[in-house]
Formats: structure tokens, sequence, C-alpha cells
């Protein structure tokens, strides 16, 4: 039962996070490769401020705020760069967050991690914490699902499909983009203030580059800017990433058969989506 | 003098790496992500010829090189091929993919610890008070054989001509006879067989670990967006370039005599390519192709 619940929770948790991902990549085709940078922050934010005595409202007040400006500052970039250099930038800034916080031992312990991570008082089980954070996945979810078969849902696929096109047909691009990467920015934000305390541990590991490759293959597995298939998506893969735990293997060799298989799934995926992924623009 | 002779033996090894897929990305034009790993497999494959089945060195390089290669080439045909002329961003998401796969069979076949292909010490000289092992010598040599060889290949070869022609405009050379499909496998392996270069002077050099790929190629992409992603020659310069920059950041005191910690090193790469990318978007040295 708890480890049925474990499952759950990790999937609620995790789901905000790939569900704002596809807003950006999924459905508006923007080459952002940073969301886990935007999570690092947001968490170390929120953590840092709580673990030295700032209340719970001020912390997550503060990683929220943090998660909004760096993808207020991914959204600028993207209107000044070429599609595959804001890829690698996106991955550059990333990995510099990343860095920053490894070496910055003083403020962040670096490798060691924040270690005793409190909980919301209406946290503390596991079985609440699955409830909690499956019905703030599935409010997400809805809210979403409503933005996405709106007027927002639409600008953002024209923009995707043929961006010439929907800017002549009024579609501002700027304000489209950077809602976008506001909506992944609160996914982030979600699900980067509850795992570490799910976990009772931040560490920087936990942020590190093959994150994000779980996160696009999820996207790109599950549909691109279906939030549906990505749900889908997302939930069997947790279901497979947690089950290889049970493989007859020593422990040194999960890690990289999970690597191996992912690999192996996000090419695969690309494959079987090599025309929907990244679609040729209409010609008319 | 130390710093300078630091950044020449780090900038030859980015520059090698990063002049390769400057002429992919000019001809393909397509990012390569599993760069760093390719040079890994380069590496770890010559450490195997040399180490395991106790082959001399020279002909371990030599198979090392051989195999990357033919890594290259099937990843290519796996990989990219059946990808780039849908569309050129696809090959971003499938070599991330093959990266993986790549770390997973290293750690898999190697395992994580550190692996040296020479098991002998190193021989020192002092070159203008600097110290620098034969090994950084024959590197830098290397590069600039390699620099030395594109430069006459691209400019005074018919090779190099229709090389040139095809990164100006692939469909029109095809249309003159250019047999753009092999230039472009072949320019592409080439770049493999480049990164396995660098693999196998890391294993001589430090060590091999399966966590390396993906700084090296990150640095080499620095340098690559930098100077201009289809100029080869801003490529070189920035390699050399970021190196430096990365040695006299860590090796030279900065605030009130302070220096700044060494593990700060890799963000200087970074923090290079993102002042690039906000102050001149298309790179130092771009220059506009022609479309027609």
């Amino acid at each position: 039962m708890n480890f049925l619940l474990h499952i759950i929770a990790i999937i609620a948790i995790g789901l905000p996070q790939v569900l704002g991902y596809n807003v950006i990549f999924g459905k508006g085709k923007i080459f952002h490769f940073g969301p886990i940078g935007v999570s690092l922050m947001a968490a170390y934010a929120t953590f840092l401020t709580i673990t030295n005595g700032g209340s719970y409202l001020l912390g997550i007040t503060l990683g929220a705020g943090c998660a909004l400006l760096i993808s207020l500052l991914f959204a600028w970039l993207s209107f000044r760069l070429e599609a595959d250099a804001l890829g690698i930038l996106s991955i550059a800034v990333h990995l510099t967050f990343l860095t920053v916080v490894l070496n910055s031992t003083q403020v962040t312990r670096g490798a060691l991690g924040i270690p005793r991570i409190p909980r919301l008082p209406f946290l503390s089980s596991l079985s609440s914490f699955a409830t909690i954070a499956t019905v703030i996945a599935i409010l997400w979810l809805a809210i979403l699902y409503m933005i996405d078969t709106g007027p927002f849902g639409r600008k953002l696929q024209a923009l995707a499909e043929h961006e010439w096109h929907a800017k002549s047909l009024g579609v501002d691009r700027e304000h489209t983009h950077i809602a976008a990467f506001l909506l992944g920015g609160i996914g982030a934000a979600i699900s980067s203030i509850l795992m570490p305390q799910y976990l009772l541990l931040l560490h920087p590991n936990d942020y590190t580059f093959p994150f994000l490759i779980i996160l696009v293959m999820i996207v790109v597995a599950g549909k691109p800017g279906s939030i549906l298939g990505v749900t889908l998506s997302a939930i069997l893969l947790t279901l497979l990433k947690e089950g290889l735990r049970f493989l007859p293997l020593p422990t040194t060799m999960i890690g990289p058969i999970r690597l191996l298989l992912f690999g192996v799934i996000l090419l695969l995926a690309v494959y079987v989506r090599r025309d929907s992924l990244f679609p040729q623009q209409r010609k008319i | 003098m130390q710093l300078f002779a630091n950044a020449l033996i780090a900038g030859s090894l980015a520059a090698l790496m990063a002049g390769g897929l400057a002429l992919v990305y000019g001809v393909l034009g397509v990012f390569n992500l599993a760069l760093g790993q390719l040079a890994l497999v380069g590496g770890y494959l010559t450490w195997w010829l040399h180490q395991s089945l106790g082959l001399p060195l020279l002909i371990s390089i030599i198979g090392g090189l051989f195999l990357a290669g033919i890594i290259t080439w099937i990843t290519f045909e796996l990989v990219i091929n059946p990808f780039y002329k849908r569309h050129r961003f696809l090959p971003i998401v499938t070599t991330i993919a093959v990266s993986m796969i790549f770390d997973a069979l290293i750690l898999l076949l190697f395992e994580e610890r550190p692996r040296n292909i020479l098991s002998s010490t190193k021989h020192f000289v002092t070159v203008a008070g600097a110290r620098i092992s034969w090994e950084q010598l024959i590197l830098i040599t290397l590069t600039l054989i390699f620099v030395a060889s594109v430069a006459y290949t691209l400019h005074s070869t018919s090779v190099g001509r229709k090389i040139r022609a095809t990164v100006q405009h692939s469909e029109a050379a095809t249309s003159l006879g250019i047999p753009a499909n092999i230039l472009h496998r072949i320019i592409f392996i080439m770049s493999g067989v480049l990164a396995g270069c660098g693999g196998i002077f890391i294993g001589i050099d430090q060590n091999l670990t399966p966590v390396l790929g993906f700084p090296i190629t990150i640095k080499a992409y620095a340098a690559l967006i930098a100077g201009g992603k289809d100029n080869f020659w801003g490529t070189i310069f920035c390699a050399y370039i970021i190196a430096l920059i990365e040695q006299l950041a860590i090796g030279v005191p900065w605030f009130a005599g302070s220096y700044i910690p060494a593990g700060y090193q890799s963000v200087v790469a970074l923090l290079f390519i993102i002042l690039v990318l906000l102050v001149k978007p298309s790179g130092i040295f771009s220059h506009k192709l022609r479309i027609a």
C-alpha cells in the first residue's frame, strides 16, 4: 500500500512541471531546455528561506517569485535568439545555476544538499501527501486544459505552426510566449516546492541534465502539446522508472539500464513523432 | 606563462572537437549533442585495445579512431539521417537520446572509475618557462596540423570547393552534380573521429570518466556558438579564447588578492556563451550566407 501511495505521490508531484513544460516545448514548439534550472532555483530559494528561519509563506512566495523571474528571463532570451541558440543557451543557464549551487557551499552546502527539509503541517504523512499532491495535480491539469482549449492555446499553436501568418492575423508573439513561459514556471515552482518536502531532502543531484532528458522524453512520448497524452505518458514512464527497482540486478546496474532504456524510448518516440514534433511550416 | 600554456592545451582540445562541429553545422545545419560521448567512445575503445587486449599504443589509437569513425557513421545513419531533412531541430533531440544510450553503455562496459590509457609516468619539458608534457605537445601539434589541413582542403582542393558549395546551398550544389549526401556523411564521420582524437588525448593526459561527456560537448558548443555557428575560423579562435579566459579566471588573483574557486571554471565557458548570445546572437564572427 505504501509503495502504491509513493507512486501516486511521485506522479502527482512531477505532473505540474511536466504539464507546464508541455505548454512551452510541446504546444509552443519553443526550444527551451532550461525548466530544470527554473526548478532548481525555485527549490533553493524556497527551502533556504525556510531552513534559515523564514516562514513557509515567505519561502513559497520567494520560490514562486524566483521561478517566475527566471521564466521571464528565458522568455526574453527566446525573443533575442534563434531557436537552436536558445536551446543551447537554456542548457548553459541551467548548468550555470547548478555549478553555482554546487560551489556556494557556505550557503547551499554544495553537493551535500540540504537535509531535514520541514514539511508543511498538512503534508506530514504519506497518505496525506499523496492526496494533497494528487488534488493539486488534478487542479493544475484542469486549469491547463481550460487554457489550452481556449484562445491562448489556439494562439500558441498558430505561432508554432507558422509564426508569420499567425502574426499577420494579429497574434501577439511576445504576450503569448511570455504567458507560456510563466505557465511553465508556475508548474516548475509547484513541483519544486513539493518534491523536497516529500523526500525531506533538497539535493542538487535531483536537478541534473538527465532529469531534463526525462522531461523531454515524457513530452515527446505523450504527443507534444496534448495534455492528456503527456499525463498518460508521465504516469506510464514513472511506473516504468520505479518498476525497474524490482529487476534482479545489482544496484550499480539499475542506473545505467534506466538511462539506456529511457534513451531508446526517447529515440523511438522521436522516430514515431518525427512529423509532428517539429512539423514543417505550412506552405500556402 | 604556465596559464597561457594551459590555455593552449585546453584550447587545442576544444578546437579539435569544435572545428569538426563547425563543419558539421555548416554542411548539415544540425547540432550533435552526443559529441562528448563520441569523444569518450574513442577514448574508452583505445583504452580497451591498449590496456585490456594489450595491443601497442599506436595500433590501439588507430583502432580506437577507426572504431570511433564506424560508431559515428552508425550514429549518423540511425540518429541523424532519418531526421535532419525533415526538420533540422529533430537531431538535437535524437542526439540527446543517443548521448544517454552511450552514457549508459560506457557505465555498463567500463564502469564509473577513472581509466588512463597510459600506465607509465609522463615526461615533461619546459618551454619558455611553462611545464608541458610530451603528450600535450603532441596534442597542440596535432591541432595545428588539423587546422592547416582543413584550411588547405577547403581552399585549395576540389573537395574543399564542393564542401563550400554544399555549405552555401546544398540543393544548388546537388543540382550541379556534387554528391551532397556523401559529403554529409564524410563530414559527420570526420567530426566523430576528431572527437575521438579528443577523447584519446583526455585518456592519455588525464583520466576518462563517464561523466565527462556533457561538459566536453558544452565547451565545444561554447566555441561554436561564440564563433558564429558556421564559421570554422571563428570557432577555432573562440575555442582558444574561452580556454584562456577559463585559465585566467581561476589562475589570477581577482578580488583583494583572492582567487575564484576552481569549481567555477566550467561556468566561464557558459557565461561566455550567454554573454556572446546576448550581445551578438549570431556569434562574433558570423556572416550572412548566400541564399540564392
